[in-house]
């Protein structure tokens, strides 16, 4: 059987989607980084918003998200990304606006952010991919760590007399009344099923509670 | 709608004179002395007129960060704070100018260092012109020394902040903030359309047009020698600005024989200096800096040849005096006199600092 007979849509078992572009992936062998992008590039294909979505970038492994999906981003200082991303849908409230961000990003430094764009019900998405360590930086231990987990400054493990225990922080925005839903899925690198794309991506228009506020 | 002739504080100019000039949104938290700003603007509700969004933000920072996202998308976005607030807002000053974005930003300064008073104070001189936040840039900054000033800078300041790329900041302090004056707030113009600025902001994130490349807003470059290059292109853009921009003001310099140099509310106490001092006989005169960034070095310098002394009046220890000095060169003498922590010289105080320094 020659390649070209084994090439049809009805053999496609993947497709690199749409918005992604032929970037290079910075992103170290196993990373979930990649699955998620593709995750977020499908739905957003497939939600027709290509032109009408704004991505907002955060520090760390995920800066450089705006080199592989072609769509608008701003790239935002360590843990600010809710507050930019507030700005960006309420002064372009036609837009779809969502925001990419790591575990000490949204959960460290940039705690109040995320707590307070939860509070105020923005209209806004926040894909929080936690690793529960700093990655770029590498290695160091994030709000998310694991007790006992060794990371390079706690190298013996997470000693929660010393650091506290970890941070909770979906559980905590989940209480909020502003938040319109927390949902969360484990990724690994294998294909991912229907239910992760769901989780990445059908939420990305959540529409606006009935409370809506006057602009 | 027309102009209007009306009677407030600098402050509450600043909030009129944002919702006449067609401003997108404002972004700010509380502090004294400048809360009337974001008071004002919550009292007007330009949202139900002009479109304009107004937000107290959780924190300085998250309202210099939604500034950012703001300008990101070529909308004409502002905040304002005191200076332990704008001390706050460095990080994200740095990363607007490091991304190239326009956007206007207000200090009613007060004294420090630390939490200090909230007393007006201009020790916030360095930090607004020599930088403030981490690297190589540059604040457009305007120091109003009046009301009718406070209203005027916010459509200057917008207009220089798009017109270079860059931001501004309008460096007041509590006396301007908060004393009344007449003012005539200017006619209304509408907020920019999605069109006008796709044509104005060309790199706006405005969502990604068909067969275009996407827009990234990012102050990043890990290539160090492309950093080096948008580091480049940042000071060729500066040297532009200190061509172009530089204002200042001359009040009775044309015989002086001794110049004051002040800015902001310390230029309206020099003025009546002047006047004394040249009911004594003494030939004094006075040259206001507009521009604090671009410094009126030029000027100042041309000065150096007629008059036999300078003093810098500041209410700080002695910040723009080092950029007196270095305008003039060493060609004649140049003095500072100032108060501290929030305390304003009177008249006479100046003048006998005037005889007893440069007499």
């Amino acid at each position: 059987m020659e390649v070209n007979d084994i090439i049809k849509p009805e053999n496609l078992v993947y497709d690199k989607p749409l918005l992604m572009n032929e970037n290079p992936m910075h992103y170290c062998p196993g990373c979930s980084h990649g699955v998620i992008h593709k995750l977020v590039a499908e739905v957003i294909t497939e939600m027709g918003m290509e032109e009408k979505t704004i991505g907002v970038s955060p520090v760390g492994c995920a800066v450089f998200a705006y080199n592989y999906l072609d769509i608008d981003w701003v790239e935002a200082a360590h843990g600010r990304a809710p507050a930019v991303a507030t700005t960006l849908k309420r002064l372009n409230n036609d837009k779809m606006i969502f925001t990419y961000q790591g575990d000490e990003d949204l959960a460290a430094i940039g705690t109040a952010e995320t707590i307070h764009a939860a509070n105020r019900g923005e209209n806004i998405v926040i894909i929080f991919v936690n690793n529960a360590i700093y990655g770029m930086t590498g290695g160091q231990m994030a709000p998310t760590t694991l007790e006992g987990m060794p990371t390079s400054t706690c190298p013996y493990g997470r000693n929660i007399a010393l650091n506290g225990y970890p941070l909770k922080i979906s559980d905590m925005l989940a209480q909020l009344e502003g938040t319109c839903l927390v949902t969360r899925k484990a990724y690994t690198p294998q294909q991912p099923s229907e239910k992760q794309k769901r989780c990445s991506g059908k939420h990305l228009k959540t529409p606006w509670p009935e409370k809506g506020p006057p602009w | 709608m027309t102009e209007e002739i009306r009677l407030m504080k600098g402050n509450e100019a600043i909030a009129h004179a944002a919702i006449r000039y067609g401003t997108d949104g404002y972004f700010g938290y509380p502090i004294t002395p400048k809360s009337e700003i974001l008071e004002t603007l919550m009292a007007e509700m330009p949202w139900k007129t002009t479109g304009m969004v107004v937000l107290q933000a959780e924190s300085e920072v998250a309202a210099i960060n939604m500034v950012y996202g703001g300008a990101g998308s070529g909308k004409r976005v502002m905040t304002s704070s005191s200076s332990p607030g704008i001390s706050l807002k460095q990080e994200g000053i740095s990363y607007i100018a490091g991304a190239d974005l326009p956007c206007l930003i207000i200090n009613i300064m007060r004294g420090g260092p630390g939490l200090g008073t909230i007393q007006p104070s201009q020790a916030d001189y360095f930090q607004t012109v020599k930088g403030g936040g981490h690297g190589d840039y540059r604040l457009i900054t305007l120091a109003p020394s009046s009301v009718q000033e406070m209203a005027d800078f916010v459509g200057l300041g917008f207009d220089l902040a798009f017109q270079y790329s860059n931001p501004a900041m309008i460096l007041a302090d509590g006396i301007i903030g908060q004393m009344m004056e007449k003012v005539v707030l200017p006619p209304y113009r509408p907020r920019k359309t999605e069109e006008e600025i796709r044509k104005e902001s060309p790199w706006a994130v405005q969502g990604k047009l068909p067969f275009q490349p996407p827009h990234v807003i990012t102050s990043l470059e890990l290539d160090a020698a492309k950093m080096e290059e948008n580091n480049l292109r940042f000071q060729a853009k500066y040297r532009q600005i200190e061509a172009n921009e530089v204002r200042y003001e001359e009040f009775r310099c044309e015989d002086a024989d001794y110049l004051l140099i002040a800015f902001g509310s310390s230029a309206r106490i020099c003025q009546k200096v002047v006047e004394i001092a040249r009911a004594e006989g003494i030939r004094l005169g006075l040259l206001r800096p507009i521009t604090l960034w671009p410094f009126p070095a030029q000027a100042i310098a041309t000065y150096a040849d007629q008059v036999k002394g300078m003093l810098s009046v500041e209410l700080n220890a002695g910040q723009m005096v080092e950029d007196v000095r270095l305008a003039v060169n060493g060609k004649v003498k140049v003095e500072h006199f100032g108060r501290l922590g929030g305390i304003v010289f009177t008249p006479d105080e100046v003048l006998n600092a005037l005889k007893e320094k440069l007499g």
